[in-house]
C-alpha cells in the first residue's frame, strides 16, 4: 500500500509547496478565488484524465491520443444541439456521450481486433476527428453552452462550490470503486500487469480493452461538454491542449505508462498539480517562451525523481 | 589420433548437475551418434563444443593441443559449426542472407548482394531438388515452411569451412527426400575428412548413418561403442541405468479402480497433433511422456481452448466445443503452466488478486467481494499450505514453488473437473515439487481428472497411474501397470518413430 500511496503523497506535497510558493512570490496567488479557478481548470483536466488513465492502466502500450479530438467534437456538438437553451442541454449531453463513446469503441475496435498500436490508432484517429470538425465548422465558430451548463462550470453553486468540483468528486469515487471493488477493475489491473496469464485465468481480454477506450471516449465527451460550459462557445482546437496534459497527470499520479498499476486519486493530485504549476508560472509573468521551457524542465524533473523512487522501493 | 577430444568435462546449473566428468572423441571422417534420455546432458554437451556454454571445468584438445573454446566465434575458428533447431534464422531476412549470416560477403564494407546469391546457391545446392514448392534463395526465411526452415538451417551449418558439425535433431521436419539429399551431403562431408556429431531419437536412422555411439546417462558418458557392435537394447538399457527409478521419487502409485470416464477424445487433430484418442477417468493421474516436444504440451493446450483443434472431444459423455480458455473453464477445465513469468502469474499484482480471477469468471460476479473472498482465498491457500506474508503483497514476493501454489489454488475456488498441467513443476525446489505431487495425488483422490506433462521422466513416473508416450504428435504407446518403468518408456520413446 505505501508504494501505491507514496507519489500519491509527493505530488500532493508539491501541489501545497507550490501554493505556498505563489503565495510568497505573488500575493493572492491562493486566495480562495484563485484555488477554486485551479481547481476547475484541474477538474477539466481531471475528467480526460479518468478515461486516460483507464486506457493506461490496461497495459499493451494502452494510450488514447484523441482525446484533444474528441473534445473539440464533444464541445462541437453539444453547443449547437443546445445553443444557448436550457432545454437543449439534456439532449446535447445524450449526443455527446453518444458521439464520445462511438470513436472510444473504434478506438477500441481498431486495437483489439485489428491489433493497430494504440499509439498508431489513436493519433490516426485524431487525424480524422480534426479533419471532420474542419468540415463541420467551416472555419467558422457556432454553438454556445446554456447558461445553467455555464453556471454549474463556474458559479459556486453547492457548499460553495460549483458543479462541476462536485461532478470531478464524484468521478473519483466512481473509479475507485470500479477499480477497486468490481469485477471489472480487477480486470483491468490483470490484463495491464500480464495479458497472457490474465487471458488463461478467464479474463475477457479483447472485451475488457475495447471498453477501456470506450469509457475513455465518454469520459472525453463530458469533459468537452464542460468545457464548452467554462468557456461559453466551442472554439477551434479547444482540446488540443488536453492530449499531452493528461498524460501527464496519469503519470504524475503515480500509474506507469506500462499500465497494470495505479490508481485515479492519483491522477487527480497529478491534474491538480499540472494545473498549479501552470498558474505559477503565469503568475510570474514570464513570457511564453520562458514559460514553456520551465514547465518542461520541471515536468522532466519530476518524472525523473518518480521513475528513482520506484526503482528505489522494487 | 581423434580430431577432437573433450575430457572430464562438469557444468552445474544451480542445483542441477549437467554434466559430470563426461567425455567424447571424434575422429576424422566419423559420424558420432550421441544418445541419451530427456535431461541426460547431450545438448549441454554440444553447446560447449559450440561456445555457446562455458564448462566449470573440463578440457579440450584439438589434434592433441590444449584448446580453449570461449565464445561461439572461438569455436568457428576452431572449425566448429552447430546447426540449431530453427533458432539461429532470422525470419525477416531471405534465405540466402541466412544461410552466410556468419560471414556475408562484403565489397567495400557494403554486403555484395551478387556474391551472397552465388554463395548460397552453391551452398544450398544439395538440397535444392527436395526443397518443394514456394522455396526461393530470396524469400523470407519467415515465409517458408517448417521443413524448409530445417533445410536453410542445415545449409547454414555447412556453409563456411568447418571440419566439425554438430547436428542436434536435425531431421525432425524433414520428409523422408530431404532426409535422404541431407545424409547424402553427410557422406560427402565424411569422405573429405569432416567429424560429425549427431543427436537423434531415430533408432532407425542412427543405425542407418552412424559409425559410434556415445550413450550419455544423468551428464555422464556411459560408454562409446562402434554402432556394428552394439544393438538398440543394449542402447536403451544404458541410457536407462541399473536402477528402475532413480532421484527422491517414490515408487509408481497403485493403480486405483478407475473411476468413471470424465473425458474421452477421439481423432484430436491439430498443427501438432495427429489423431490423439485416449479416454482419462476421474481420479486418474494420466502421464504424458515421451521425448520433449512431440506433442505433449500441445494436447494439454488445445483442450484448453489455445489451439484450433479437429476431432471430438467428450466430457462427461458430450461433445464440447473448446474454440477459447474461457469456454474450457466454463466446461471445468483448468490449465497450469510451468511458464510461470508469462502464462502463470499476473505479475506485479497481489497474491489475493492472483487467486480469485477463475472465481470471478466462474460465479458470474461483477461486485468484488474482498471480504467474503478473502476466507475462502485463505482456504485454499491453505490446502497448499502456501508461504506468504499476507495476501495484499505483491505475488512477485514469492518463491517460484509458491507462486505456483498461489496460482493452482486458483482452480481449487470452485470445482474443477478436468485439470491440464503443463510441466507444472518447472524451475521449483525438490521439496516444494515433492509437496506439489503430494497435493495433485489428493485432487485426483476427490475425483479430479488429471493430465500430466511433466519434462522429467522420474516424475512422469513416480506420479502417473498410466502414461501414455507421445512421438511426432501420435500417442505410440500405452505404459500401465508394471510396464510403467523408465526402461520401458525410454524404449518406447526412442523406438517408435
Amino acid at each position: 500500500m505505501s508504494g501505491a500511496l507514496k507519489p500519491i503523497l509527493i505530488a500532493a506535497g508539491l501541489v501545497v509547496l507550490l501554493m505556498i510558493a505563489g503565495e510568497t512570490v505573488s500575493p493572492g496567488f491562493a486566495s480562495p478565488e484563485q484555488i477554486l479557478r485551479l481547481a476547475i481548470v484541474a477538474a477539466l483536466l481531471g475528467i480526460v484524465a479518468a478515461g486516460q488513465n483507464l486506457v493506461i492502466l490496461g497495459g499493451r502500450e494502452g494510450i488514447d491520443l484523441s482525446v484533444g479530438g474528441v473534445i473539440s467534437l464533444s464541445a462541437l456538438v453539444a453547443g449547437n444541439v443546445m445553443s444557448g437553451s436550457d432545454a437543449g442541454l439534456f439532449p446535447a449531453i445524450l449526443a455527446c456521450v453518444a458521439v464520445g463513446a462511438a470513436i472510444g469503441l473504434l478506438n477500441g475496435l481498431g486495437v483489439t481486433l485489428l491489433r493497430i498500436p494504440p499509439l498508431v490508432m489513436t493519433l490516426g484517429m485524431l487525424g480524422v476527428v480534426q479533419g471532420l470538425l474542419v468540415v463541420a465548422r467551416n472555419g467558422i465558430p457556432s454553438g454556445r453552452a446554456a447558461p445553467v451548463l455555464s453556471d454549474f462550470v463556474s458559479r459556486p453553486q453547492w457548499l460553495g462550490l460549483p458543479g462541476i468540483l462536485w461532478l470531478w468528486l464524484l468521478i473519483g469515487l466512481a473509479m475507485a470503486g470500479l477499480l477497486n471493488r468490481t469485477v471489472f477493475g480487477q480486470r483491468i489491473f490483470a490484463i495491464g500487469a500480464n495479458e497472457g496469464a490474465a487471458r488463461l485465468a478467464g479474463v475477457p481480454t479483447q472485451l475488457t480493452r475495447m471498453m477501456l477506450y470506450v469509457l475513455s471516449g465518454v469520459f472525453s465527451a463530458i469533459a468537452g461538454l464542460c468545457i464548452l460550459g467554462y468557456s461559453g462557445s466551442s472554439f477551434a482546437n479547444v482540446g488540443g491542449q488536453y492530449m499531452l496534459s493528461s498524460i501527464i497527470a496519469v503519470v504524475l499520479g503515480g500509474t506507469p505508462l506500462s499500465g497494470g498499476r495505479g490508481g485515479y486519486t492519483g491522477t487527480m493530485i497529478g491534474a491538480l498539480l499540472l494545473v498549479v504549476l501552470q498558474g505559477l508560472l503565469t503568475t510570474l509573468s514570464i513570457d511564453e517562451s520562458g514559460r514553456q521551457i520551465i514547465f518542461g524542465s520541471a515536468l522532466i524533473v519530476l518524472l525523473l525523481f518518480y521513475g528513482r523512487s520506484r526503482g528505489l522501493q522494487s | 589420433m581423434p580430431h577432437l577430444k573433450m575430457t572430464d568435462m562438469n557444468k552445474t546449473y544451480g542445483a542441477t548437475k549437467a554434466l559430470t566428468s563426461c567425455r567424447i572423441e571424434l575422429f576424422p571422417g566419423e559420424l558420432h551418434v550421441i544418445m541419451g534420455a530427456n535431461g541426460s546432458g547431450k545438448s549441454t554437451l554440444c553447446k560447449i563444443l559450440a561456445g555457446s556454454v562455458k564448462p566449470d571445468s573440463g578440457t579440450i584438445t584439438l589434434d592433441g593441443r590444449k584448446v580453449d573454446i570461449s565464445d561461439p566465434k572461438a569455436a568457428r575458428n576452431l572449425g566448429v559449426s552447430i546447426f540449431y533447431q530453427e533458432l539461429s534464422l532470422s525470419r525477416n531476412r531471405t534465405v540466402a542472407e541466412n544461410i552466410l549470416a556468419k560471414d556475408l560477403p562484403t565489397r567495400a564494407g557494403f554486403v555484395d548482394v551478387k556474391a551472397v546469391m552465388a554463395q548460397a546457391a552453391q551452398a544450398f545446392a544439395p538440397f535444392k531438388e527436395v526443397a518443394g514448392d514456394g522455396f526461393d534463395l530470396s524469400a523470407r526465411v519467415g515465409d517458408l515452411r517448417p521443413d524448409q526452415r530445417q533445410l536453410v538451417e542445415i545449409a547454414k551449418a555447412f556453409a563456411g569451412d568447418a571440419d566439425i558439425f554438430i547436428f542436434d535433431e536435425p531431421t525432425s521436419a524433414l520428409d523422408r527426400a530431404q532426409t535422404e539429399a541431407f545424409f547424402k551431403e553427410l557422406d560427402r562431408r565424411k569422405a573429405e575428412g569432416a567429424a560429425i556429431v549427431f543427436i537423434s531419437h531415430r533408432m532407425e536412422e542412427v543405425f542407418e548413418i552412424g559409425d559410434r555411439v556415445t550413450v550419455i546417462r544423468d551428464g555422464e558418458s556411459v560408454s562409446s561403442a562402434s554402432l556394428a557392435d552394439t544393438t538398440r537394447d543394449r542402447i536403451v538399457a544404458e541410457m536407462v541405468g541399473g536402477e528402475s527409478n532413480t532421484g527422491v521419487f517414490a515408487d509408481p502409485p497403485q493403480a486405483p479402480a478407475p473411476g468413471k470416464v470424465r473425458l474421452a477424445l477421439q481423432d484430436l487433430s491439430s498443427r501438432r497433433l495427429r489423431d490423439v484418442s485416449l479416454t482419462l477417468h476421474a481420479g486418474e493421474i494420466l502421464g504424458l511422456g515421451g521425448l520433449h516436444g512431440q506433442g505433449q504440451s500441445d494436447l494439454l493446450r488445445a483442450l484448453f481452448g489455445l489451439e484450433p483443434t479437429t476431432g471430438d472431444v467428450l466430457l462427461d459423455g458430450t461433445p464440447i466445443a473448446l474454440h477459447s480458455p474461457r469456454r474450457a473453464i466454463r466446461g471445468g477445465f483448468g490449465y497450469i503452466s510451468g511458464d510461470r513469468q508469462t502464462e502463470g502469474a499476473i505479475t506485479g499484482r497481489s497474491i489475493f488478486e492472483n487467486v480469485v480471477p477463475i472465481h470471478l469468471f466462474k460465479s458470474r460476479q461483477h461486485i468484488l467481494r474482498r471480504k467474503t473472498l478473502q476466507a475462502d482465498v485463505d482456504r485454499v491457500l491453505q490446502i497448499l499450505a502456501t508461504r506468504h506474508g499476507g495476501t495484499g503483497l505483491p505475488i512477485s514476493s514469492l518463491s517460484g514453488g509458491n507462486q505456483q501454489k498461489v496460482i493452482i489454488s486458483r482452480w481449487l475456488m470452485d470445482d474443477t473437473e478436468v485439470l491440464l498441467l503443463d510441466d507444472p513443476t518447472k524451475g521449483i525446489d525438490l521439496k516444494t515439487k515433492l509437496e506439489l505431487f503430494e497435493l495433485i495425488r489428493s485432487l485426483a483422490d476427490k475425483g479430479m481428472a488429471i493430465l500430466l506433462y511433466t519434462s522429467e521422466d522420474a516424475e512422469l513416473l513416480a506420479n502417473s497411474d498410466r502414461i501414455l508416450v507421445f512421438n511426432n504428435g501420435r500417442i505410440v504407446r500405452e505404459l500401465a501397470g508394471a510396464d510403467r518403468t523408465r526402461l520401458m518408456l525410454t524404449r518406447a520413446a526412442f523406438e517408435a518413430a
